[in-house]
């Protein structure tokens, strides 16, 4: 078997001609390259560039100020993953920039850590209306999928957030051609829906993808595999997960998803509207849709039919185009404490994850035409 | 957000299981894993109180030393 000093000592001494650029989509995997020091360890040879990778950080605005707008005016129960309610949104809704300003002002919003805790809070509490403010990729998408599909208290509604995670590194590899050498691909979203799922990175953009594990062993196995490739010129899809992902994921999961859901365009703060990225109700559980009971509300949307052109920050980073400490609020304004960006806010946000760590080392990743260009302090 | 935890099946009534992981127990949905054969004592990887698949002890083990590893980071 390898060994983890091996591979290490395999990847360092990869010589290559130039720096091979692998881009990683999952929190999880941005965590541990980063806590293991990858980025460093490598930096002669592999760049590593996280992506959009965070469901937190890429909940549309409208979404959050829509959830702030019901638990202000509409005196709902707002019940979201703990990550959700510290996001800020650029436009204030009633005076709040975030759910957790909402709640200090007064409006019932709870955190919660599973679906059928939502559930629970309905069952306790018949009088009042619970709506999840249900956010997440194809891994958390099933299990609320699941919960979903029970029966379920009059008095529970969603607003439904929920986004699929190929469509979007598609989006990314399309419109930043030659940018990427690789992809590692998230470990948890392919035990959903299998490694096959992340072939049409090597159908469409002859790019080697790597799924991993979170251990240092598995990623430095993807690392491995990837520059194999890049070395003897193929274009292969490995599991480096296998122990959890199988080829066509998890069967039972992706029928319950493809009951509940159905596939639609869907905005991404930080890119703009991706063509089938979004889970909507199917019509047996449409009755569960919070935004059928309440009226819209007015907010500035950046939300076109067409991508925008990025400008901020924040977008940046979610693209891969830039390195979190190259943008000139990180560390500065922005902060875990005082998140000006959704990435500083989440634990999967690459932001977060790189103040938290004190990863500092690339200061600047800024896309140059069709180089990278990397500057070292 | 994507972030799954090894535990060990204590119990099992209909598609809920008890599990244990650290000295913790809670109550898992089997609902994800139905086509899988599940019983007490194995390892199923848990994600907001769904097992989403049925691993070994080796990996589970694996996969706690790194989370244990992020913990002390962390602490």
């Amino acid at each position: 078997m390898y060994s983890v000093e091996s591979l290490l000592r395999d990847i360092k001494n990869t010589s290559l001609s130039k720096p091979f650029r692998i881009l990683n989509v999952c929190g999880g995997h941005e965590r541990a390259i980063t806590r293991a020091g990858f980025r460093t360890l490598f930096q002669h040879n592999i760049h590593l560039i996280p992506g959009p990778g965070c469901p937190v950080c890429i909940c549309p605005e409208e979404d959050i100020a829509y959830a702030i707008h019901l638990a202000i005016n509409e005196n709902v129960v707002i019940v979201s993953f703990g990550d959700m309610l510290r996001v800020p949104v650029e436009h204030e809704m009633g005076g709040c920039s975030s759910l957790i300003d909402a709640k200090n002002q007064g409006a019932d919003i709870r955190p919660i850590s599973s679906p059928q805790e939502a559930v629970s809070i309905a069952l306790e509490e018949p009088r009042k209306v619970i709506v999840f403010f249900a956010v997440g990729f194809e891994t958390t998408m099933a299990p609320i999928a699941a919960t979903l599909l029970n029966d379920l208290p009059n008095n529970f509604k969603v607003l439904l957030s929920g986004r699929l995670t190929w469509p979007a590194v598609a989006h990314v590899l399309e419109s930043q051609p030659n940018t990427f050498d690789a992809l590692i691909a998230p470990g948890h979203v392919a035990t959903i829906m299998g490694s096959e799922e992340w072939q049409f990175a090597i159908d469409h953009h002859n790019l080697p993808v790597s799924i991993a594990g979170f251990h240092p062993e598995s990623l430095l196995l993807s690392l491995q595999t990837l520059l194999g490739n890049c070395s003897n010129k193929v274009v292969t899809l490995s599991n480096r997960y296998p122990e959890v992902v199988k080829q066509n994921g998890n069967a039972a999961a992706k029928a319950i998803i493809n009951k509940a859901f159905t596939i639609v365009d869907a905005h991404w703060r930080g890119i703009g509207v991706i063509p089938g990225s979004g889970f909507s109700f199917a019509s047996r559980l449409s009755h569960l849709d919070a935004t059928n009971d309440y009226a819209p509300v007015d907010f500035p949307s950046q939300c076109a039919q067409n991508v925008p052109e990025t400008t901020s920050p924040c977008e940046k980073v979610i693209l891969g185009k830039m390195a979190p400490d190259a943008c000139p609020f990180f560390g500065q304004e922005c902060k875990p404490a005082s998140p000006k960006g959704a990435c500083m806010v989440s634990d999967e946000g690459a932001c977060r994850i790189w103040y938290s760590s004190g990863e500092r080392s690339i200061t600047n990743v800024i896309k140059k035409g069709n180089t990278l260009k990397v500057e070292m302090k | 957000m994507c972030l799954a935890i090894p535990m060990k099946v204590i119990a099992i009534k209909g598609f809920n299981a008890t599990c244990e992981a650290k000295g913790v127990s809670r109550e898992v949905s089997l609902h994800l894993v139905q086509g899988l054969e599940v019983k007490v004592g194995d390892y199923v990887m848990v994600h907001v109180g769904y097992a989403l698949q049925v691993i070994t002890y080796d990996d589970a083990q694996v996969t706690w030393e790194m989370l244990d590893q992020v913990i002390a980071y962390d602490a």
